[in-house]
């Protein structure tokens, strides 16, 4: 076999290993989580190169080598989900570098942060003053996580006590104008049922590019052809109307008639359609 | 348009709020939304029982009007 026909088929052979052993340790390995694994996944590559460019190496040396060093990290990681202790030394610890929004010169020296860094990893996370930090840690793998003083987190709808309708993730049910079985069926919804919403919304499924169902059973669609306007879901704000309506009538016949007995059962009514529209209110808005 | 002809229309209006809350509560994903749905349903479905009662007694009072 000539050299160069050898190296193609050591590339691929071992392109072919090292996305088996890959998948095989998974997410972790990619994201590469602790230093551990940031070093292994180092090994294995120039293992790999090593093998494919040298040729006087055997083949089967290299990949032995290879699952062995992929072998550790995943037993490491079997054991470190059992013993705390053992997933300190494993992985590291986290270092505060900022605590009660003072910065621990200490700890910066004992992992070698310049002031300069401290201040680019903050930056990083869209701080720009350090005084606006409560708490800040550096992650064993080099990242800042970063807690700001209360006056200068982002206002939540729990600050303001505003009841917010909780929602469930959308389904995308309709991708580059095929209709996805699965999805539809996860939230209990037919081919057909799809079909009517279509013609309700006045479009066809081959012009749809991207169809997606809300957590209110609501169809939202992005067509292809962008000049055509899809009306978006009216039911729900109509809803709403409607019910304010109603209370606006009830409210006019109480005082329109002479009755006494009617106007108090049409004060009494409109009040609790009142109570109705508050309480539900904030999901049949927008 | 008489008063009791735009009774039974807030009437009808009250019966479409209620359905249409009722298919929404059956359709939502979320239980939480579902519960409050359901329970604004109810409140609305009161209302229209009391509603139904004066549409009985505006008949009876303008027998001419009667037909719903």
């Amino acid at each position: 076999m000539p050299n160069w026909l050898d190296v193609v088929v050591r590339s691929i052979l071992f392109i072919i290993v090292l996305f088996l052993i890959t998948k095989w340790l998974g997410k972790k390995q990619i994201s590469q989580l602790s230093f551990f694994e940031y070093v292994n996944g180092i090994t294995i590559g120039s293992i790999g190169a090593e093998v494919v460019t040298g040729l006087e190496q055997k083949i089967s040396v290299g990949i032995v080598a290879i699952v062995t060093c992929a072998a550790i990290p995943f037993l490491a990681g079997l054991i470190s989900l059992k013993s705390k202790g053992f997933r300190a030394f494993i992985e590291g610890k986290g270092t505060v570098f900022i605590k009660d929004g003072k910065i621990m010169e200490d700890n910066l020296k004992k992992e070698r942060y310049s002031t300069d860094e401290l201040l680019e990893l903050l930056r990083k996370k869209n701080v720009f003053q350090v005084s606006d930090v409560e708490f800040a840690v550096l992650e064993p793998t080099g990242d800042l996580s970063v807690f700001l003083k209360k006056e200068n987190q982002p206002l939540t709808p729990k600050d303001l006590n505003l009841s917010v309708a909780s929602v469930k993730e959308p389904q995308t049910v309709i991708m580059d104008g095929k209709i996805l079985d699965e999805p539809l069926t996860t939230i209990g919804r037919s081919r057909s049922w799809l079909k009517t919403e279509l013609e309700k919304l006045g479009v066809s499924l081959e012009n749809v590019f991207l169809g997606q169902v809300n957590s209110y059973g609501e169809l939202t669609v992005d067509l292809y052809d962008d000049k055509i306007k899809v009306p978006s879901p009216q039911e729900r704000p109509l809803i709403l109307a409607t019910m304010k309506k109603c209370q606006a009538d009830l409210e006019l016949f109480a005082l329109g008639t002479e009755d006494k007995d009617a106007k108090e059962l049409y004060m009494k009514n409109s009040e609790k359609l009142q109570q109705a529209i508050d309480k539900v209110s904030y999901i049949l808005r927008n | 348009m008489t008063v009791a002809s735009e009774v039974k229309q807030c009437l009808a209006s009250l019966k479409g709020v209620e359905a249409s809350l009722s298919s929404l509560a059956l359709r939502s994903q979320d239980n939480e939304s579902k519960r409050v749905l359901q329970e604004t349903m109810m409140i609305v479905h009161e209302v229209v029982n009391d509603i139904q009662n004066r549409v009985g007694e505006l008949e009876r009072e303008e027998f001419q009007y009667k037909g719903f």
